[in-house]
């Protein structure tokens, strides 16, 4: 499965951006943007499995920008010009702190209900407590690799998007994505890509110019041992050292790749003693990690709070991969099929498409960039809030074109097949 | 006079919390092991009827359980950390539960509180102290560097790199096992030592034993069910023990098996692999309760009413 930057097995980063709050990010409005996020196709529906193109659960295609998929509605979705439930509690289901309990208020002082959220560690965990009952909420997040299985086991609920007019406000390739042709059961909330973190006071290498492979900095990092680091993720691991090798299929389930980039993995043993983990945005700028696998704005985090007094911002580097060299991803928001309100849990998807209030939550305590036309990378950085050297750590809509590298869903087997080789590598054998 | 059935009824809610919730839940583990997953929502579906039981992910762990594979090493590595892990809470908790047990009269309350004390901090956060502690500039860093202790360490291969403790090092982790767990080791031997009739120590020294051939004759002898009670107490949660390894080194080469536990349950398509492990450690771990019981059954019967 796919892990979120948010996943973390012990502590979440989440709690060091939640405090980010300019964290930013930005992006160009280059018109246009793609036919990718959604495909050049938007609109097209993938027909399962014929032609061989491998299936995911429930036997739903799996999702790629060449081949996007348009889920089934297990159900109609709810009529257009309904008033939406009031009273009560409205609950949503996400990561811990993962959105501004003050936009969370004012959404309840509007619609008079009391807004509550219950937190999972993360999306594998959530899915698995949607399913098997144990909560109920109104909204949940999701991520589009674990969309199908939530939509083949009648988890979350088809949408309406005469509800979410906000819908328009996002880039036009998450407008209708390739692994949701339409929208039809979700709407983007944040966008991430992964790179590189180093410190330039300890890391003399050019990294972004490094040749023939940035990745390769790794497999070079003998005079750092013990100071490096990769995410505690299985696909974030795997994928890099498949590019290390220059393979850019980083959804392969061939066995002999995939084996093949954990024993490159494994070599990281005895080249610099790697570690594992999520806390890059705080051991990097405390010097506990010299050179870590680090997701975009890790390091905007990282200078904003972790930075000690007397260091100084330019310490810090993010390589971000570009277009088409690293892996990228976002999030979403979906309406629960536990709902009782669910006309206004399509307003709350549409609400948190709101231009300010998206912004607020995302400079005031997110850290994570929504996918916003409006939000200009260039106004961020005027207003001091993103240094000029991490400049790299911001995503562009560019970013999420044809060639893009997303970690997209697999089969079953495939899973299998990734976890497996991250469990080993992890095992330290 | 009481009824007869009184006193045993004192043992019903024992009884029923053991069977509510741990052979219960010993038994789903198995189901889980045993079962097979939804495909779709990758739900673990237990097999509850033995007949029906799945046996290809206990096949594939104990296939990975063999040496030369991950499971293998990784669990050979859990076994030298909860050894040595052990070892370093007896040396280091035998003398203090001996002076608080003996030697303490005046300060036993106060020491006794002090070695409660760890528990009113939860173990997390006695872990986490550690990072600072050991970090660039860390309090803990600079004592092992002035005192030399880093630089014998470093001279006696038990540590690769003086400078840096949080780098993936097996010392730091037994280091921190030690530390989180000591308190568990003390309490049960303090007990056991205070338990102790000093008649026996006068005894064997009114025969003409030394102080350290009375000690070793006598008082080790009859605190040996405290000692494996302390052992059994750390290191059954030990062995199950995967956040001291994440927090205070994080390298692959210094994971445990419940890493292993916790990576295949935390989500994914074979939660059925973590249950597997689960039971096969639950039986590893069983073999040594049932020496610890088998001891202390001997011991029981050798101790003069």
């Amino acid at each position: 499965m796919t892990f979120h930057p948010r996943e973390s097995r012990g502590y979440t980063r989440r709690e060091a951006l939640l405090r980010a709050g300019g964290a930013a990010i930005s992006l160009s409005s280059i018109p246009g943007f793609l036919a990718a996020c959604g495909g050049s196709t938007p609109g097209t529906t993938s027909t399962g499995a014929a032609g061989g193109w491998p299936v995911g659960p429930g036997g739903i295609p799996l999702a790629r920008a060449s081949h996007p998929v348009t889920l089934k509605r297990w159900e109609d979705p709810i009529a257009s010009g309904m008033k939406p439930e009031t009273g009560g509690t409205f609950t949503i289901f996400n990561y811990p702190a993962y959105i501004d309990p003050a936009v969370l208020k004012a959404f309840g002082k509007k619609y008079g209900v009391t807004v509550k959220v219950t937190p999972f560690d993360n999306i594998a965990t959530g899915v698995t407590k949607l399913a098997s009952g144990t909560v109920s909420p109104d909204v949940t997040e999701m991520t589009p690799d674990q969309l199908p299985r939530v939509v083949a086991g009648k988890l979350v609920k088809p949408l309406n998007l005469d509800y979410i007019p906000n819908l328009k406000n996002v880039w036009p390739g998450f407008q209708s994505p390739y692994y949701d042709v339409g929208s039809r059961y979700g709407v983007p909330y944040t966008v991430y890509s992964t790179g590189i973190a180093y410190r330039t006071d300890r890391v003399k290498e050019d990294i972004p110019n490094l040749k023939p492979n940035p990745w390769d900095i790794f497999w070079h990092s003998q005079k750092y041992t013990g100071k490096v680091a990769l995410l505690s993720e299985e696909r974030e691991t795997i994928a890099m050292a498949l590019l290390h090798r220059g393979i850019k299929d980083i959804n392969t389930e061939d066995p002999t790749l995939v084996n093949r980039a954990v024993k490159d993995l494994q070599e990281l043993y005895k080249i610099c003693s790697i570690k594992v983990g999520d806390l890059q945005y705080e051991n990097v700028p405390e010097d506990k990690a010299w050179l870590n696998q680090a997701w975009s704005g890790d390091m905007l985090a990282g200078y904003l709070y972790y930075l000690p007094n007397k260091q100084t911002g330019k310490l810090l580097r993010f390589w971000n991969p570009g277009y088409g060299n690293g892996p990228i991803g976002n999030d979403l928001w979906c309406v629960c099929s536990t709902t009782k309100k669910p006309v206004l849990a399509h307003l709350f998807l549409n609400y948190m498409l709101d231009n300010g209030v998206g912004y607020k939550n995302f400079v005031d305590f997110n850290g994570y960039q929504p996918p916003f036309n409006e939000i200009q990378s260039e106004s961020l950085i005027k207003k001091g809030v993103i240094p000029e050297t991490l400049a790299s750590s911001v995503l562009t809509e560019r970013d999420f074109g044809p060639k893009a590298l997303v970690e997209a869903g697999l089969t079953n087997t495939g899973e299998s097949l990734w976890q497996n080789g991250y469990a080993t590598f992890t095992s330290g054998a | 006079m009481y009824p007869r059935w009184l006193w045993p009824l004192t043992a019903l809610p024992g009884v029923v919390w053991l069977l509510l919730l741990f052979l219960l839940p010993l038994y789903a583990v198995l189901g889980v092991a045993f079962g097979n997953v939804d495909p779709v929502l990758l739900q673990p579906i237990p097999a509850w009827n033995p007949a029906d039981w799945n046996t290809s992910w206990f096949t594939h762990v104990l296939g990975q359980l063999v040496p030369g594979n991950a499971f293998w090493d990784v669990f050979v590595r859990t076994c030298e950390y909860v050894g040595l892990s052990l070892a370093g809470c007896i040396l280091i908790g035998y003398p203090v539960a001996y002076f608080v047990a003996r030697h303490a009269s005046r300060t036993k309350s106060l020491l006794l509180i002090l070695l409660v004390l760890p528990f009113w901090i939860s173990y997390l956060m006695r872990m986490l102290a550690w990072i600072n502690l050991l970090s660039p500039g860390g309090y803990g860093l600079r004592f092992l560097s002035a005192t030399g202790i880093s630089s014998v360490l470093f001279h006696l291969g038990v540590i690769s790199d003086p400078s840096n403790y949080l780098g993936g090092q097996s010392f730091t982790v037994i280091l921190g096992l030690i530390y989180g767990y000591i308190p568990y080791f003390i309490l049960p031997l303090y007990a056991s030592l205070d338990r102790i009739d000093r008649s026996h120590l006068e005894a064997a020294r009114d025969l003409g034993a030394s102080p350290f051939r009375a000690f070793w004759h006598v008082t080790v002898p009859l605190s040996k069910t405290g000692l494996l009670g302390g052992a059994v107490l750390i290191t059954l949660p030990m062995f199950g023990d995967y956040y001291t390894p994440n927090i205070v080194s994080g390298a692959p080469t210094t994971s445990m098996i419940g890493n292993q536990i916790d990576l295949y349950f935390h989500g994914g398509p074979q939660p059925t692999i973590g249950a597997a492990i689960t039971i096969l450690l639950s039986a590893f771990l069983m073999i040594l309760m049932l020496y610890y019981m088998r001891t202390i059954h001997r011991a029981s019967r050798e101790i003069p009413a």
